[in-house]
This record gives structure tokens, C-alpha cells and sequence, in this order.
């Protein structure tokens, strides 16, 4: 008895675990098979919510869409992060206050930066228009997100801008971690920057590089508030996410049943890709 | 002694049972929860409120403002639980979902469902029961900048296409953008206009299926009709079609980057605090002189069923029947009544448009009358943009996809 005692003092976060996050997940597993409208007692549908789902081809072009914003947003943001904490990294006169110059947009409300980046991308003197006018360089305006080709682009950019902080300082902290005397023993070899960079430090990152690609991952697959406050999934569903059907069924249409589905099918898929994720990189952190 | 003392008493207990039974018949108190009453949208409800209160000492009432957009989050739980408010205000799609599942009370029709204008009292007593008092009938027509068209030398709103045609040729030559039709909803609102403006009663059956968007002629004709006027330079349909009509666009308008933008008289109030914007609100462009009046049910007040002080929540949504205070509503929402009888709250400057609306041009929004499905909706937005970034393709593959979601249902 005295050894499964211990156990005892997970009990707490066990329980809050079960009722703020297991119960809602079984809860919308039920309501996914039934025709619930907020109010009023559920009807069983069986599975004709998932049905529709896969059969219909405007929710598989919401699930590609939202699959490669998630790829565009990573790839980025962990590129971005990593020049930037590479570069902070060597400049640490200025690192601190770089690192919370880059958090401040993670700062900001989801509204406040979606209307700020759709008037910089207003095809109508917005910032980025004008910018480019000013500079001799009208050849680049363009529509940013009124143009399918280049909206979901433009989107991604204005997320990686709020986000980019987040990953710049994961990257720090696993500098943090690499020992010094690896980079002096380097320096005495003759190594240059870029080979100090691409052998010793990309590789001694590799879990931040982890921690930082499923956070992202994660946290972009979910994503709606951007593409609902500045596109709406528009122009002609180029930006519509999966995360916005779920918003659109629920709120105006009061399809509660079908966007629980919507959210199985969302749950799913982030544990699947999380898990396949988190194995390959973990692999990728042993061989290192 | 017992006796002088006694009497008193007695006549002292009854005297205050009498006072605490009067307290008590006093103490009546509804909960009202609306999306108006604010200090954005006021819509009068403060001053109603208190007016209400006047007439009836009887009865307290709490007032909370819950947003459109809350109410779908708020109001359910609150519904499923018993707690919902006395009063709440409601459109169509909420009352479809809340009467079906039983938790709206009939109302009792009186004397105000027979003043009901015939398309409303169709939309609201469709089934046995009523369950939603109107309040108010919102126009969406054309905003259109009197001070720039006057400076391209056009002294009138346009109400036809060929009169919005000469007006965007004229505005274009003087070096003024004349119209932002965004795909989101400016652009719905004229192809939807146009479309029923030959036979508005085919709008429940293009919704029920029974016709399709497909084979209607009047529907191709006004895709046709948002083709010649991008042919025409009323505005740059790849440039327009992704901007957003409830941000960016009413900004553009307000700034006076553009002449004209079809969009809700809601934005009446708003427009009007810009003091160098000199507008008018006009009916949409459309075949008949008189141009159309896309006219949106708005909302009304419903009763919960599970509302402990019936009788007080019937006199509060009766009180609204009454032209005099309906008229402080409508005048605070620049809307019409829904009333045959009643009167306008609209501003001067919507003078075109109500002179549509007497003309007989006046057609009901379909889905704000849930003739058309929610889903279709989006799915108009969306083509009406997708046709704008490439307005060669075929009207029938837009209308193809209407067709498509109709069916789904």
C-alpha cells in the first residue's frame, strides 16, 4: 500500500485533466453523431456527419488548406526564429531587448493585429502598397489578400510576425544550453561562422528545434482568428481553415452535432500529426 | 388593561400585513436581454426602458445587453437550464431553433399580427403558432456620394443599371472610383436583387429546390449585369473582390475614395457623424425605374416558455405593438416598421429609398426570412468573389454551386 501511496498526489491533476479535458472530448465525440442544435434534446444521426464530411469536397479544401498554412506558417516561423536567435546569439549587448522587442506582437490581441495587417494590405494606399510605391517599386503592389494566390501567404506572414518571438526565444534558450568551449575548441580549428553554425549549433539545437516545430505545429492547425478577422476565409475559401467551418457551424447555423465531428476529425488529426512529429524528431535528437 | 392595550395591537398587525401584501404584489421583475441598447447601438432602449417602467410601476425591468454574436454563445446554456431570460430578442433563425425545441412561449397574436405588413406576417406566422413580435424592417440598398457624383455633373442617385452605367462612365472621367462591389456582400446584394426583381415570390422555391438557381434567366442576367458594369468601370473586379465590406470598404466609403457601396442601413448612423460625407441611401440599382428596396427582417422580441412572470413579458412586448414607442426604435435604427400601419424611422436622406419602398419595389432578404438555407450564405459570398477574380467564366457555374448547397440541405 505504501508504495502505490504516491500516486495518491496525482489524483488532483488526474481529476482536473478528466472533467476540463477528457469529459468535453467524450462529450463532443456523442454530440458528433447526433443533430444537436445548442438547445433542445439531440437526435442520432449515426455517422452521417462524418459522412459529409469526407464526401464533401468543401470541407477536404478546408482540411488541405489548413494543412498547408500549417506548413508555410512552421516552415517560417522556425526559419525566421532561428536567424534571428542565431544573430541575437552573437549580439548579447543587444539580446535582451531584442527578445522582448519580438515578443511584443505575441502580445497583442488576435483583433487588434488582424485589422492592422489587413489595412497594411489594403489594396487601397495600404502600408505595404504605399511602401512599395514609395521605394520605386509599384511594380510589387498587388492584392495581397484579395488574390487567392497570395493570400493564404499573406496571412501566414502577419501569424509568423505575432509568433516569431515565441520560437527566437526557444532557439536562445537552447543556445543557452550549448557549452561554450565547444564554440572556443571550434574557433581554435579555424572554423568559420557558417561552419560553427551548421555543424555544432543547428545540430545541439535539435530540441529546440522539437519543442519549437510541434508547439507551432500544434498551435497553427487550431488556428482561426486571423484567417476569420482579416479574410474570413475568403477570397473564395483560399484562406477558409477547418478551424472556421467549426466557427461557422456553430455560430449562424447552430449546427452543434456537425461541428463536433468537425472537431474529431481536427482532434485527430493534430494527435496524429503531433505524434509523428514528436517521434521523428525525438529519433532525430538521439542520432545527434 | 388587556383590553385598552389589545386593540391596538391587532389594528397595528393588520395595518402592516396590509403593507407587506401591497409591497409584495408591487414586486415584479423581468429579465430583458437584447442586442441593442448600448452605446453603440442604443436603439432607443434606455429611454423605452424607463417609459415602460413609467406605465407599468408594477413591474422592474433588468435589462442586459448581450451581443449578436454572445447571444449565440450566452443564451443556449442559459435556455437548456432554465434560466432563460423573461424576454429576449431574437431574428428568424434564432426563433426557428428555439421554438423547435420548445423553449419560446406562443405569443398571443391580439390585435398587432393582423397590422403586420403581408411579407412579415407570411414569415413570422408561417406555421400555427407565433413566436416572434417584429420589430423592425432594415433596409440594404446603395450608399451613393451625392458630392462626388454631383462634381461628375450627375445630380441623382442612380436607380437603374443604365442610369449606374452613365454614372460610372462619368465618375471614371473625372478621376473618381465610382462603386466598391466587394464579393462578401455588396456584390450578393445586387446579383440577389436583381434576381428576384422580375418574380420575388420564386425566392422560397430557388431555396426549397423546387427551382434552381441554374435555370433562372433572371438570376444568369444579373451575373450579366455585375459583367457590364465592371466592363463599364464601375470598379476593378479583381481589385474589389477580396476586400473586406464590413472593414476596409465602409472605411474607403467614408473617406470618400469611392462614389457608391450597396451595404445596410444600419451604417446610416455611422456615416452620417462624417461631416464632409454628403450621401444619400438609394435602392439597388436594378431593370425597373424605381430600383429595388432589399428590405432585411430584422428582429423581435420572443417570450422564453420557461418564464416565471408571463403576463409582465406579454405587457413588455405589448408595449411595443404601440406606433409611439416603436417609432423611438425605429427612428434611433433608421428602420421601417413592420407594421402596414406603421410609420418610418428612417432620416432624410434615405429618401430614395423609401420612395422605392412606395413604389411596391420592396423585396424581403431570403434569408433573413429563412427562405434561403444559412449555408448558402457563405456559399454566395464566396462565388460572388470567385466570380468577380474571374468575371469571364460562366454565370452557370456560379449558380451551379447555389444549386449544390440548396440540394446538400
Amino acid at each position: 500500500m505504501g508504495k502505490y501511496r504516491i500516486y495518491l498526489f496525482t489524483l488532483p491533476a488526474v481529476l482536473v485533466l478528466g472533467i476540463f479535458f477528457v469529459y468535453p472530448i467524450l462529450l463532443s465525440l456523442r454530440l458528433s453523431f447526433t443533430d444537436f442544435t445548442g438547445v433542445g434534446i439531440p437526435k442520432d444521426v449515426g455517422w452521417k456527419n462524418y459522412e459529409r464530411i469526407f464526401t464533401r469536397s468543401r470541407y477536404l479544401d478546408a482540411l488541405q488548406v489548413t494543412l498547408l498554412f500549417t506548413l508555410l506558417v512552421v516552415t517560417l516561423q522556425t526559419a525566421i526564429g532561428l536567424c534571428f536567435a542565431a544573430l541575437l546569439h552573437r549580439l548579447p549587448a543587444i539580446r535582451h531587448f531584442c527578445r522582448a522587442a519580438l515578443f511584443m506582437p505575441a502580445m497583442m490581441s488576435f483583433v487588434i493585429v488582424g485589422y492592422v495587417w489587413q489595412f497594411i494590405y489594403s489594396p487601397f494606399n495600404g502600408g505595404l502598397n504605399a511602401a512599395f510605391g514609395r521605394l520605386g517599386l509599384a511594380a510589387f503592389q498587388h492584392n495581397w489578400i484579395g488574390d487567392p494566390n497570395t493570400a493564404l501567404l499573406a496571412l501566414g506572414f502577419a501569424h509568423v510576425w505575432m509568433f516569431v518571438g515565441y520560437t527566437t526565444a526557444i532557439f536562445l534558450a537552447g543556445y543557452a544550453a550549448i557549452p561554450q568551449d565547444l564554440d572556443e575548441a571550434a574557433r581554435l580549428e579555424g572554423t568559420s561562422g557558417w561552419q560553427r553554425f551548421r555543424h555544432i549549433e543547428v545540430p545541439l539545437l535539435a530540441p529546440s528545434f522539437t519543442i519549437n516545430i510541434v508547439l507551432s505545429t500544434i498551435g497553427t492547425l487550431k488556428t482561426f482568428e486571423l484567417p476569420f478577422i482579416m479574410t474570413r476565409g475568403g477570397p473564395d475559401g483560399a484562406t477558409r481553415t477547418l478551424s472556421l467551418h467549426i466557427i461557422d457551424s456553430l455560430f449562424g447555423k447552430y449546427k452543434f452535432g456537425f461541428a463536433s465531428a468537425l472537431s474529431i476529425v481536427m482532434l485527430i488529426l493534430v494527435v496524429l500529426i503531433a505524434y509523428i512529429q514528436n517521434r521523428v524528431l525525438r529519433a532525430r535528437e538521439a542520432r545527434l | 388593561m388587556m383590553k385598552r392595550t389589545t386593540t391596538p395591537v391587532i389594528a397595528s398587525i393588520g395595518t402592516l400585513s396590509l403593507l407587506a401584501a401591497a409591497s409584495v404584489a408591487q414586486a415584479v421583475t423581468i429579465e430583458v436581454s437584447a442586442w441593442k441598447g448600448n452605446d453603440a447601438e442604443p436603439a432607443g432602449m434606455p429611454e423605452l426602458i424607463e417609459r415602460f417602467e413609467a406605465a407599468h410601476p408594477d413591474i422592474d425591468v433588468e435589462f442586459s445587453y448581450i451581443s449578436r454574436t454572445d447571444t449565440d454563445i450566452v443564451l443556449p446554456p442559459r435556455l437548456q437550464s432554465g434560466d432563460a431570460p423573461d424576454v429576449m430578442m431574437a431574428d428568424m433563425p434564432l426563433v426557428k431553433v428555439w421554438s423547435d425545441a420548445g423553449l419560446l412561449a406562443p405569443l398571443d397574436k391580439g390585435t398587432w399580427f393582423e397590422r403586420l405588413s403581408p411579407a412579415v406576417s407570411a414569415t413570422v406566422g408561417s406555421g400555427d403558432e407565433v413566436y416572434v413580435m417584429p420589430l423592425e424592417v432594415i433596409g440594404m440598398g446603395n450608399y451613393v456620394n451625392m458630392g462626388l457624383l454631383r462634381a461628375a455633373g450627375i445630380e441623382e442617385p442612380p436607380t437603374t443599371v443604365d442610369a449606374l452605367v452613365e454614372a460610372c462612365e462619368a465618375l471614371d472621367a473625372a478621376g473618381t472610383s465610382p462603386m466598391l462591389l466587394t464579393g462578401g456582400f455588396p456584390a450578393a446584394l445586387f446579383v440577389t436583387a436583381n434576381g428576384l426583381e422580375p418574380d420575388p415570390s420564386v425566392a422560397a422555391a430557388l431555396g426549397a429546390g423546387e427551382s434552381t438557381f441554374e435555370d433562372s434567366e433572371a438570376f444568369a442576367a444579373a451575373l450579366g449585369k455585375v459583367r457590364r458594369l465592371a466592363e463599364a468601370k464601375c470598379f476593378d473586379p479583381k481589385q474589389v473582390a477580396g476586400v473586406d465590406p464590413w472593414s476596409t470598404a465602409l472605411a474607403e466609403f467614408k473617406a470618400g475614395s469611392f462614389a457608391m457601396i450597396p451595404q445596410g442601413a444600419w451604417n446610416i448612423l455611422d456615416f452620417s457623424t462624417v461631416d464632409e460625407l454628403d450621401f444619400v441611401f438609394a435602392p439597388i440599382p436594378a431593370s425597373a425605374d424605381s430600383g429595388v428596396a432589399l428590405d432585411l427582417f430584422g428582429f423581435g422580441w420572443t417570450i422564453s416558455s420557461q418564464s416565471e412572470e408571463p403576463e409582465a413579458a406579454k405587457a413588455f412586448v405589448d408595449f411595443f405593438t404601440d406606433d409611439a414607442n416603436l417609432q423611438t426604435l425605429l427612428e434611433a435604427e433608421s428602420a421601417y416598421s413592420p407594421f402596414a400601419d406603421g410609420s418610418s424611422g428612417m432620416a432624410e436622406l434615405a429618401a430614395p429609398y423609401d420612395a422605392a419602398r412606395a413604389a411596391g419595389a420592396s423585396i424581403l432578404f431570403p434569408f433573413s426570412v429563412l427562405q434561403w438555407p444559412k449555408e448558402l450564405e457563405a456559399e454566395l459570398f464566396d462565388s460572388m468573389t470567385g466570380y468577380l477574380l474571374d468575371i469571364e467564366q460562366d454565370p452557370e457555374d456560379v449558380l451551379v454551386r447555389w444549386d449544390e448547397i440548396v440540394e446538400d440541405q
